[in-house]
């Protein structure tokens, strides 16, 4: 489509009689594992849309699960995922290692880890996945330490969250 | 409320109060023993269904009194090339089959919605983009905006008499002279123009898409002639506005239209073609001979060669295609230069029904190599599942979009420049063009109100769509369907999650709500809960009752139920009329052996920790007492998994109705001789459980992460 994509799904998905996945939401799971000091991290999202995002923010053509895939394209991901996803614990930002993706089907899921984290009172996740190029964009975030689990539904209007296990 | 201040002390204080009286109050109403109304999930669905009567009875089926109005049309439609305008003249001969007097009639005006005064665009709530197409800016904010509405120019008696007639937006009331008796018919004439328009730029369904090369358009027309509203016994008349996305309720009839074009171009529509040898070539004529006898692969009736050197031209001259259709529910065409065109015969039970495709030099070969197999492998799957296909053809044009109509369907898709494509595309083109077909069953054929209830022919054919792609190939990459695909829209934020049975333009999440839970849901009852006989049996039924008639979703439940012998009401209201998700867990599980006293056997814990007994008693089985939970609401089958010591399973299914006295938790013995190591819940994830977290005693402790982790360190 030669016109603004993001502009075109937002007008046209509701009104079309075919059958796209279309609603805009992503999964980001955050773990934290006390026995090894890490927190982990499973995002999963569409395909299409992660494709569509990175292929215009970088100018790439990912062809993800074809022949023509782009090879070494997790340098892509990875930098894509540290540009739009951010980590405070204790107030202290926080990097994480890219561990790797998978696919499943029309899904994509990513792997991340903090490492060396000790049992902390407050975690900060910014997540700005895929939020500029569909603005109806939800991000359903989790987060469990020990047995609480906490969630929130981040989105344009609020890309952050603080959990508390105070 | 962790923040007093002293401030607030006194009114906390009073809340405090207020809320003591309530709780005291509560507590003294649970003493009495308050009653309440049947809230078990497995109660009759009878409140939530209409009372049966003759026309539609209490097995589903359509009783003795059922009667459907029919309406024949006789249009001329001209289309001119240049100003891209559609202008018809169209006599209707509506036919009142039903016992009651009408006082007027309706009439569907649905290229209102494109109206320069159109409601749909005042109900959608926006804000400002931060880019836009030129053309899309002019037409949202410039006072020029696309005018694609009817312009009616007469609507008259048969005598040519002036008829009354009162247009309230997307819908027209014919102001009848005197009420159309029972039985009676009533014939009347519109004359009409309209912009069409392209649907690259303004969207929707049908219209043009412009070739900049030279100019070409495509054009896939469709909803481009006033129609009859559906007048039944269920809405009365189905007059309910259009605003875009909840599509037809329809009557079927005979239409003989006569389609006007520039004579270069290639047309496929709705119908017999009555005058072949006027508007196609000698050599298309002969091939098409060939290809109606040809079972295995498509025949080229026009190439892409002869299609490249007709797109150069631009001829001034027409022609006239005549079509007759029988019995449908609506009519629609698609017509260019550029359309090569391919076609396939198919053997349904022995009838030869043709699969044809047409599209441009842009779709192929990607439409060359799979359009036409897709089409023919729809009408193979889904007539084994329903019924005969009873029309003479099929046709997937490239339409560049997704749409259906009867015969004909407009789809998606295009390969690289290079003539290249993914799977991904390949895939993509072949299951939307699997679904468009599929649409000929639902709702083109079983005719049900899609105005109302989108899901009964989306979600219907969603899952049909689902059995034609694994035929096709067994490979194929479904996306939809399946109880796992459907977990992460169940399990979302509630407040953007609607029942299945809410009106079509309502739901959030259109995709799931209407075609993807629906699919599942048949899918479930297919392979979980009712098994495959059964359900394809009462899913047959439903079809053939009900073809070339209004089924409503009473009917389907009902007939499901009634072929099958398996009451379902506890499923339709948890799948259809809630948002509710599954989830059932392991809570506890306590272990035993017996020991045999005199008359009596007796039951000894194991009270040591995990599956594993401290001590084995060579003379006893050994006994399990699971306690399964259910934090989900709705009620399923507890699949059960056990994995023995020695590696071995065995799996016990416990219906859903193990829920009816306990909605929360339920307790059950499991017995077997050898020592169990392991259990887990749903080990195919067949019941779209939301939380898999639970699902295993003793609990799972590698999780997805550390999964991956080994995975990837190979």
């Amino acid at each position: 489509m030669r016109l603004n994509k993001t502009f075109l799904f937002l007008f046209l998905i509701p009104l079309l009689s075919f059958s796209a996945h279309k609603y805009y939401l992503s999964l980001t799971q955050v773990t934290f594992k006390p026995a090894s000091k890490t927190v982990q991290v499973i995002i999963n999202v569409f395909m299409d849309d992660i494709e569509t995002a990175l292929n215009s923010d970088y100018k790439i053509d990912l062809q993800l699960t074809t022949k023509k895939e782009l090879k070494d394209n997790d340098i892509y991901f990875k930098e894509y995922l540290k540009e739009k996803l951010h980590f405070k614990i204790d107030n202290i930002a926080k990097n994480f290692t890219y561990v790797g993706k998978e696919y499943d089907a029309d899904l994509v899921y990513f792997y991340l880890e903090i490492e060396n984290v000790n049992e902390f009172k407050t975690i900060e996740i910014t997540n700005n996945i895929l939020i500029k190029h569909f603005p109806q964009q939800q991000n359903l975030t989790k987060c469990k330490v020990g047995e609480k689990h906490k969630s929130i539904l981040l989105t344009k209007k609020e890309n952050s969250t603080t959990f508390k296990y105070e | 409320m962790n923040n007093h201040s002293p401030q607030n002390n006194t009114f906390m204080k009073k809340i405090g109060i207020v809320l003591f009286s309530l709780v005291f109050v509560a507590s003294s109403f649970a003493q009495a023993k308050q009653g309440h109304t049947n809230q078990n999930k497995f109660r009759q669905l009878k409140q939530e269904l209409p009372t049966p009567n003759a026309e539609r009875t209490a097995s589903g089926a359509p009783g003795k009194n059922y009667t459907q109005q029919r309406v024949d049309y006789i249009m001329d439609i001209v289309l001119d090339d240049e100003k891209s305008t559609i202008t018809g003249s169209e006599t209707i001969t509506y036919h009142n089959n039903s016992a009651d007097d009408l006082e007027y009639l309706w009439l569907q005006l649905d290229q209102n919605m494109r109206a320069a005064d159109s409601k749909t665009p005042d109900i959608q709530p926006n804000k400002v983009p931060s880019k836009l197409s030129k053309s899309r800016f002019k037409n949202t904010y410039t006072e020029s905006a696309f005018d694609g509405g009817f312009k009616i120019m007469s609507v008259t008696n048969a005598d040519g008499s002036k008829l009354s007639h009162t247009i309230n937006q997307t819908m027209m009331r014919i102001n009848l002279p005197k009420p159309l008796a029972s039985g009676n018919t009533f014939k009347f004439k519109m004359d009409w123009w309209y912009n069409i328009n392209n649907h690259k730029i303004e969207g929707l369904r049908s219209g043009y898409e412009l070739f900049e090369e030279n100019g070409n358009k495509n054009y896939v027309i469709a909803q481009f002639y006033p129609r009859m509203c559906v007048y039944d016994n269920v809405e009365g008349w189905q007059n309910e506005q259009f605003w875009g996305r909840s599509e037809f309720a329809l009557e079927f009839g005979d239409y003989t239209v006569n389609i006007t074009t520039p004579d270069d171009h290639m047309l496929g529509a709705t119908g017999i073609l009555k005058n072949e040898s006027e508007v196609l070539t000698k050599k298309e004529q002969k091939r098409l001979a060939i290809a109606r006898i040809t079972f295995d692969n498509p025949v080229i009736i026009r190439t892409q060669e002869e299609a490249k050197k007709i797109e150069k031209g631009n001829s001034k001259k027409t022609k006239t295609w005549k079509f007759f259709a029988k019995n449908v529910r609506d009519y629609a065409f698609a017509t260019s230069r550029k359309f090569i065109w391919d076609g396939m015969a198919v053997d349904i039970n022995g009838k030869t029904v043709m699969a044809y495709s047409l599209y441009s030099k842009e779709a192929n070969p990607l439409y060359g190599d799979h359009s036409t197999r897709a089409v023919a492998q729809t009408l193979k799957t889904y007539s084994k599942y329903t019924f005969d296909y009873p029309y003479h053809k099929a046709i997937s044009v490239d339409g560049q979009m997704g749409m259906e109509y009867p015969q004909i369907c407009f789809n998606p898709g295009r390969p690289d420049a290079d003539g290249t494509y993914s799977d991904k595309v390949k895939y993509r083109m072949i299951k939307v063009t699997i679904h468009e077909v599929g649409h000929n069953f639902f709702p083109m054929i079983v005719n049900s109100d899609e105005r109302q209830w989108t899901w009964m022919d989306e979600g219907l054919n969603s899952y049909m769509e689902m059995l034609a792609e694994l035929e096709y190939d067994k490979n194929f990459p479904i996306t939809r369907g399946y109880p796992k695909n459907i977990v992460s829209y169940m399990s979302g934020n509630q407040d953007k999650i609607a029942p299945i049975m809410t009106k079509g333009d309502n739901v959030y999440n259109f995709g799931s709500n209407a075609y993807g839970k629906p699919a599942t849901a048949l899918w479930i009852l297919r392979e979980t809960i009712m098994g495959k006989d059964l359900f394809d049996h009462a899913f047959r039924t439903y079809s053939q009752r009900w073809m070339f008639k209004h089924p409503s979703p009473a009917d389907f439940f009902r007939t499901m139920e009634d072929a099958s012998g398996i009451d379902l009401d506890w499923f339709w209201r948890g799948w259809f009329y809630t948002t509710d998700v599954s989830d059932i867990g392991i809570k506890s599980v306590k272990k035993y052996q017996t020991n045999s006293v005199d008359n009596s056997v007796e039951f000894i814990e194991d009270t040591s920790e995990g599956l594993g007994f401290s001590k084995k008693d060579e003379n006893s089985k050994f006994y399990y007492e699971i306690t399964y939970n259910k934090p989900g609401g709705l009620v399923m089958p507890i699949i059960v998994e056990f994995t023995y010591k020695d590696g071995t399973t065995e799996r016990k299914t416990y219906p859903a109705q193990i829920w009816r006295y306990n909605d929360a938790e339920i307790t059950k013995v499991f017995s077997s001789s050898k020592e169990i190591k392991s259990i887990k819940l749903d080990p195919d994830l067949e019941t779209a459980d939301v939380d898999t977290s639970n699902n295993s005693f003793p609990k799972d402790k590698t999780d997805q992460f550390d999964q991956f982790k080994k995975k990837i360190k190979g």
